[in-house]
């Protein structure tokens, strides 16, 4: 029985380092690990929509939908 | 690296010529770089969402001015770089004494050839922006051009109005102490 339990402590313990192992990453250098940061940023889409409300002044005919051919809107 | 091609063709566009899939190209091919360059720069969500509605504005206000002798991307990230400079010093936000710290991490054992290792991804980007804010305004910045691939270290050193050679010297301290931070908060 205390057999039983120590096997399943140590198999408990192996699945948790080969899960940890699955879950590290490594970055060779500070911009490759920005770059992968970066990646995973998504840019807010308010931002979009705040410019192309205030961005009316500028040629308006041109770029009254502009925000449009982003969004397909 | 961008492509000289794309420069010229929308430099050679007089201001009327602009329609609005030139504006939406324009924000969609660089709007990720800058709101991530301004994100980890202040280091503030809104205000890096503020700022890159700030610096889109202008640039379109300004596309009269752009006259193709630099990328598009490295003319945006100059309107960038120059607006995050202002509202940091106008803030006086950051408390850190990075210079003194730098000269820390510059003294001790190199480790920039050692891997940066993380076991999780899910709070990496609170990891990296303890790790960036702990840096001077130069360090930070170099780290985060150098980051971007399209751009050359001739482009970043014009960024930054440094020489390619001592863009390059810096980098690698500055490497030296993201690293050492980056330990630091793991």
């Amino acid at each position: 029985m205390k057999q039983q339990t120590k096997l399943s402590q140590k198999q408990e313990h192996i699945e948790e380092q080969q899960t940890q192992t699955n879950l590290t990453k490594e970055f060779a250098s500070a911009e490759e690990l920005l770059r992968f940061d970066a990646a995973q940023t998504a840019v807010p889409p308010e931002i979009a929509q705040r410019l192309q409300k205030n961005s009316t002044d500028i040629h308006p005919p041109q770029l009254r939908s502009w925000w449009k051919n982003l969004f397909g809107g | 690296m961008n492509e000289p091609v794309a420069c010229e063709s929308i430099g050679a566009k007089t201001p009327p010529a602009w329609a609005a899939q030139d504006l939406a190209d324009l924000y969609d091919e660089h709007s990720r770089a800058i709101y991530y360059l301004a994100l980890r720069f202040l280091g503030d969500p809104q205000k890096a969402e503020d700022a890159t509605h700030d610096v889109f504005l202008k640039a379109f206000r300004r596309l009269d001015q752009f006259r193709g002798e630099a990328s598009v991307r490295t003319w945006l990230y100059r309107i960038a770089i120059n607006h995050c400079q202002n509202l940091c010093q106008s803030w006086n936000h950051r408390h850190v004494q990075a210079n003194s710290d730098d000269a820390i991490w510059e003294t001790t054992p190199a480790k920039t050839d050692s891997p940066l290792r993380v076991l999780e991804t899910k709070e990496l980007g609170q990891h990296i922006q303890k790790s960036l804010d702990a840096l001077s305004d130069e360090y930070r910045l170099l780290l985060l051009l150098v980051a971007d691939e399209e751009l050359s270290y001739d482009e970043i050193a014009a960024l930054v109005g440094q020489s390619a050679d001592a863009v390059r010297g810096k980098l690698h301290r500055a490497r030296k102490a993201f690293a050492a931070h980056f330990e630091k908060t793991l």
